[in-house]
């Protein structure tokens, strides 16, 4: 594989941009920083599929594609296995000697908001996983439906409010903790397996050049902050991203063959999650007296966390 | 500092930003839209194209690229060249592929592209800053011309 | 090279297994499927050509029958020939992607085997899964027998793969009647099975680099319209591409296939329309009327339902003098929907005809050939009153009190 150099940022920067301008998702938003920066850590072919989400809606708007690749949409849930589709039919035209040019080289990329990936696509993802195909799903997990104006979905923080799990006189928000996409898809056995930050821009994009190197299923769940739903101002989107990683909200990490684990980031200074949720629209009423044990749960969840994931770390198991 | 403008057209293809995302690529009707609604990105051979630079590349009337969004900002960065350091920074996380640097070096800004979000401004890390936000119809010159002073650091 | 196949130059086979064949002989590239009965056996023989050697293809199980037409999909727009089977409820699940399929123009063949949908759970045949088909946009042809499911599965790549087509398509066979029973299949050679069908020609190849594109955009009230227009007229423009393979299947096997089928129609006063295996039984039921009773009874089959012949139904009933059209799917609140459709045409012929409804076979009930020649003989009583002497509407073949709606005021 053609893979660019990551070396620093300037070597970086002389790739050739692949996702265009002129797309239609909202000024600030991470999930086209993160699918620029996939874009850009290879040379190669790619054929990339989206599940039905913010990216999808914002980048195929007809008659005009952001897109110098191949790309497909098919529905909400079904991204992994559009493309896997795909690379199996790469694979039998290649045996029989019947694709344009037998030798380009091609990767297969699936894309999927958190919505698409932890909740209504999570048995596509499941199975494509399970089947090994040799491809990379990237999660944009911006940890809400921000397509439909904000819904609650597995991704979902506690105590965070979106417009079906709402804080008001009564409630604090959504009650359930986010479901851990990360540990689920590690038990599927699958080659590697990330979390990444775009704020971490070295080794979201040396994660990226793993996975697309590496045969079979690779998952990577990227934070994607969303200034519309998360309520930031649109310049703030790197400044909040390292917030959740500063405050190891968004710990980075990979998980090679579904056990071996690597800290790929660790904060000099860790700093109080008060500081990350105090920086958004969303979290605003856990600053209430009444609703501070939530702040003290997320926190205490988040040094639990930190303290497995070192564990398993010094383990390797 | 220098007060020399920015060009508008940095490195532009000759379509790039020319239409609206509401009127479509001369489509007419029924029979002119595309079967089963495919999008071809570019005209001719595009074999090797992540090789290629923006404005070596054939983009057909169907890429966004030869769309616009200028129409939604407000405010606008502006590049001061005389202060940058080439960090890439800035082109690393824009999210509208708008940042323009080419061998290494930053040039400038697509304003066809850019929303104006910012981000561009606030990943900068040079003192004072390279980019700077301004109201849309600010004059570049008068935005170059006022370029604030090395700030000292605070204890 | 794929390892050679022996064939006898006539074989037994169930629908199932002629349908298989068929994808063997096709080459197709990659099926992706999820197993259902009565459909199971197409993609299980498939999956054993590949295990075999006799197929170059792959074949993926994936967990879904949603999964199975999403990785078709994927499959047919990167440029090879793909292919796969459901019935029911599979079918069902299917049911979002068969709209993407289509209004991406993806040529891909889908074997329905039909069988009721629950609830109450039911494995047998009735047209409820080929009715939830019929506004998605895919070409939908029946075949009635094994050797029709043999030679309309070919006959499908053709059609579907047609630079003017580009439409999936759907070939019908009835669960169990004709899916599971074995019958005399006079099978094409290996070469000029392939022959016949050719080489897929890729439109559109996501897996050409010289030419990336883009599947699926959105579109709004901007520009829905005009592609689901197209896409209409797409499937309306194949009525002509569907009679040129027909013919040319004609020539190198004898078998003539027609968008609509006429059985004993060249006099026929009492007409019974149909859809799949049930068309064989009518027909028998119709030589016995003209035997026994001296009723010139006869019956029009539709071969293809979508797009519906109707300037060919027309023609084909046009001396008709009393009509039943039978629909083998629940209607939910309404007059079937293939009499809607046959009444349609009718309704814009000079000689409009006597056309009235029968509810049949659900779940896979028997259709008798004794109630095919009690609808002959209601049928003969209609024409000589001149007016329908039922309900327009009745439930055929079901236990208890006669279940019917619907009168007519014209008598």
């Amino acid at each position: 594989m053609a893979i660019t150099s990551v070396k620093n940022l300037k070597e970086f920067s002389t790739n050739n941009d692949r996702l265009e301008g002129a797309h239609t998702l909202c000024p600030g938003c991470a999930h086209s920083m993160i699918v620029r920066e996939l874009m850009n850590c290879t040379d190669d072919n790619l054929v990339i599929s989206s599940n039905t989400g913010c990216l999808e809606v914002s980048t195929a708007v007809y008659p005009f594609t952001s897109w110098d690749t191949s790309w497909i949409h098919i529905g909400f849930e079904n991204a992994a296995t559009a493309v896997t589709g795909a690379e199996v039919m790469h694979k039998v035209r290649k045996k029989k000697g019947t694709l344009p040019d037998n030798d380009a080289p091609v990767k297969f990329v699936a894309f999927g908001g958190d919505g698409s990936t932890y909740d209504i696509g999570f048995q596509w993802l499941s199975g494509a996983m399970e089947r090994g195909h040799d491809f990379t799903y990237i999660c944009l997990d911006n940890e809400n439906y921000a397509n439909t104006g904000g819904q609650r979905s597995s991704a979902t923080p506690i105590g965070a409010t979106t417009s079906t799990a709402q804080a008001g006189t009564h409630s604090y928000g959504k009650k359930e903790k986010k479901k851990d996409i990360v540990a689920i898809m590690a038990a599927h056995g699958a080659p590697y397996v990330a979390q990444l930050a775009p704020n971490k821009w070295k080794s979201m994009a040396k994660g990226f050049q793993k996975a697309l190197e590496t045969e079979g299923p690779c998952f990577i769940n990227t934070v994607s902050p969303c200034t519309t739903e998360w309520r930031f101002d649109p310049k703030d989107t790197i400044h909040i991203t390292d917030l959740a990683t500063e405050s190891l909200m968004f710990p980075i990490y990979e998980i090679i063959d579904g056990h071996e684990l690597n800290i790929l980031y660790r904060p000099k200074n860790i700093i109080k999650v008060d500081d990350y949720l105090g920086a958004q629209g969303r979290y605003k009423h856990l600053f209430k007296p009444e609703n501070r044990h939530v702040i003290d749960l997320i926190q205490s969840d988040i040094d639990k966390y930190w303290t497995m994931l070192q564990r398993r770390e010094e383990a390797r198991i | 500092m220098s007060v020399e403008a920015q060009d508008l057209k940095l490195l532009a293809n000759d379509n790039r930003g020319q239409s609206g995302l509401e009127n479509g690529s001369g489509l007419v009707g029924w029979e002119e839209v595309t079967q089963g609604s495919v999008l071809q990105s570019f005209d001719g051979n595009a074999t090797g194209i992540a090789l290629k630079k923006q404005e070596e590349r054939a983009y057909s009337g169907y890429n966004s690229y030869t769309a616009t969004v200028a129409s939604w900002r407000i405010i606008k960065p502006v590049y001061n060249r005389d202060v940058c350091i080439d960090c890439q920074n800035c082109w690393v996380w824009c999210p509208d592929t708008s940042i323009i640097s080419r061998d290494k070096q930053m040039l400038g800004i697509d304003y066809d592209h850019c929303k104006g979000c910012g981000v561009c401004v606030e990943v900068c890390p040079t003192n004072p800053k390279s980019l700077l936000m301004y109201g849309e119809n600010t004059p570049m010159e008068d935005a170059l011309s006022a370029w604030p002073e090395k700030k000292k650091k605070e204890k | 090279m794929a390892v050679k196949f022996d064939l006898n130059e006539r074989e037994v086979w169930d629908g199932n297994y002629a349908a298989s064949q068929a994808l063997r002989q096709a080459d197709v590239d990659v099926v992706i499927a999820y197993p259902i009965t009565p459909s199971t056996p197409i993609v299980e023989n498939y999956g054993s050509y590949v295990a075999n050697g006799y197929i170059n293809g792959e074949f993926v199980m994936v967990e879904s029958e949603h999964a199975a037409m999403s990785g078709c999909v994927g499959a047919s727009a990167a440029g090879g020939r793909v292919s796969t089977a459901t019935s029911s409820q599979g079918f069902a699940l299917m049911a979002e992607v068969l709209y993407q399929a289509s209004g991406m123009r993806l040529p891909i063949v889908l074997n329905v085997v039909n069988r009721a949908l629950a609830s109450p759970l039911n494995v047998r045949g009735d047209h409820a899964d080929m009715y939830l088909g019929r506004d998605s946009g895919w070409l939908q042809m029946g075949a009635f027998n094994a050797q029709e499911a043999y030679d309309l599965a070919l006959c499908a790549f053709k059609i579907a793969e047609n630079a003017s087509v580009r439409l999936p398509m759907m070939v019908h066979q009835d669960g169990f009647i004709t899916s599971h029973t074995a019958q005399n299949v006079y099978p094409l050679t290996d070469e000029t099975a392939i022959n016949f069908v050719g080489k897929i020609q890729p439109i559109d190849d996501m897996l050409d680099f010289s030419r990336p594109i883009t599947y699926g955009a959105q579109t709004e009230e901007d520009w829905h319209f005009e592609h689901k227009a197209k896409q209409h007229k797409a499937i309306m423009d194949s009525m002509p591409v569907i009679d040129s393979v027909f013919a040319e299947f004609k020539e190198i096997t004898g078998r003539e296939y027609n968008r609509v089928e006429k059985y004993d129609m060249e006099d026929a006063d009492v007409v019974i329309v149909g859809l799949g295996s049930t068309v064989e039984t009518a027909r028998v039921a119709a030589k016995n009327m003209r035997e026994t009773k001296g009723i010139k009874a006869g019956v029009v089959a539709i071969r293809c339902f979508r797009p519906f012949p109707y300037e060919e139904v027309r023609e084909a009933l046009k001396n008709a003098k009393a009509i039943a059209v039978t629909d083998r799917s629940s209607p939910g609140g309404a007059m079937g929907a293939f009499f809607n459709e046959v009444s349609a045409a009718m309704y814009t012929s000079i000689n409009r005809p006597i056309v009235t409804n029968f509810i049949y076979g659900l779940g896979g009930r028997d259709f008798s050939i004794e109630e095919g020649e009690r609808i002959f003989a209601e049928q003969q009583v209609h024409a000589d009153a001149g007016y329908i002497t039922t309900e327009i509407q009745q439930f055929s073949g079901l236990r208890g009190p006669k279940l019917a709606f619907f009168k007519t005021e014209r008598s």
